[in-house]
């Protein structure tokens, strides 16, 4: 398992992508699960930065990979609760005029992610979820 | 690394990651396209939610005056995304 922290900011998501490239290649993980694990990590840093405008502590990030699966953990401070696992309820089959931009993120973790995982404690954010390679993945 | 910019037949071209960090100048260069164009999106290997809303964005603000875009070349990942975004409804879209 790696962990890296990560300065709150927007322009840190490409270091972002490096540091769990960097796992997963390590651990032979295919592009096919690398992607998803990219865009749910991208959508919860993001999400975090976003939404905690007011924290300074950086975000932990750890990703660990166990037999073909990778496990990413997300951990913030100073975080106000906002549970990732509830349905975002996002209609995706509305026409093109009922449509907004904006609020697909969650949607998209919950669809591609196998499990997630959300946990809040006095102030600290804990978010976990997992991808596992199938054996047709590759 | 992420570009984009218009291609030798007017198409926009993009290339790399798009990702939240780039999607400011996304947003700039998509202002600019006011008529139906293809988006060729061979080189492109990543998009997330921030290049979602900038698509959908743009093609309901072109649907306006009956324009579309057509998206093009779309790797399996981000056709998975789409499929998962409902953009397969609202798009036209070329795989790879």
């Amino acid at each position: 398992m790696a962990e890296q922290r990560f300065a709150r900011n927007i322009d840190r998501v490409p270091d972002v992508f490096r540091f769990a490239e960097d796992q997963m290649l390590a651990g032979n993980i295919d592009q096919s699960v690398r992607f998803p694990v990219h865009l749910a990590m991208e959508e919860l840093f993001v999400n975090l930065v976003t939404y905690n405008p007011t924290a300074t502590r950086d975000i932990k990030i750890e990703v660990s990979v166990v037999d073909n699966t990778v496990i990413v953990t997300i951990t913030d401070h100073d975080a106000a609760e906002f549970d990732v696992t509830i349905d975002p309820k996002v209609d995706t089959e509305v026409p093109l005029s009922d449509r907004k931009p904006g609020g697909l993120g969650l949607h998209l973790i919950q669809s591609m992610a196998d499990t997630l995982e959300y946990d809040y404690r006095d102030g600290r954010s804990r978010i976990r979820f997992s991808k596992e390679q199938a054996a047709d993945d590759v | 690394m992420f570009e984009i910019d218009f291609g030798e037949n007017g198409e926009v071209v993009c290339r790399g990651r798009l990702d939240a960090a780039q999607s400011p100048q996304v947003e700039t260069f998509m202002a600019g396209v006011d008529t139906s164009c293809t988006v060729d999106f061979e080189h492109l290997e990543y998009i997330s939610s921030a290049g979602l809303a900038i698509l959908l964005k743009t093609q309901k603000r072109l649907s306006e005056t009956d324009a579309a875009l057509k998206i093009v070349n779309v790797n399996r990942h981000i056709y998975d995304v789409f499929r998962y975004s409902g953009f397969t409804a609202i798009f036209e879209i070329e795989t790879l």
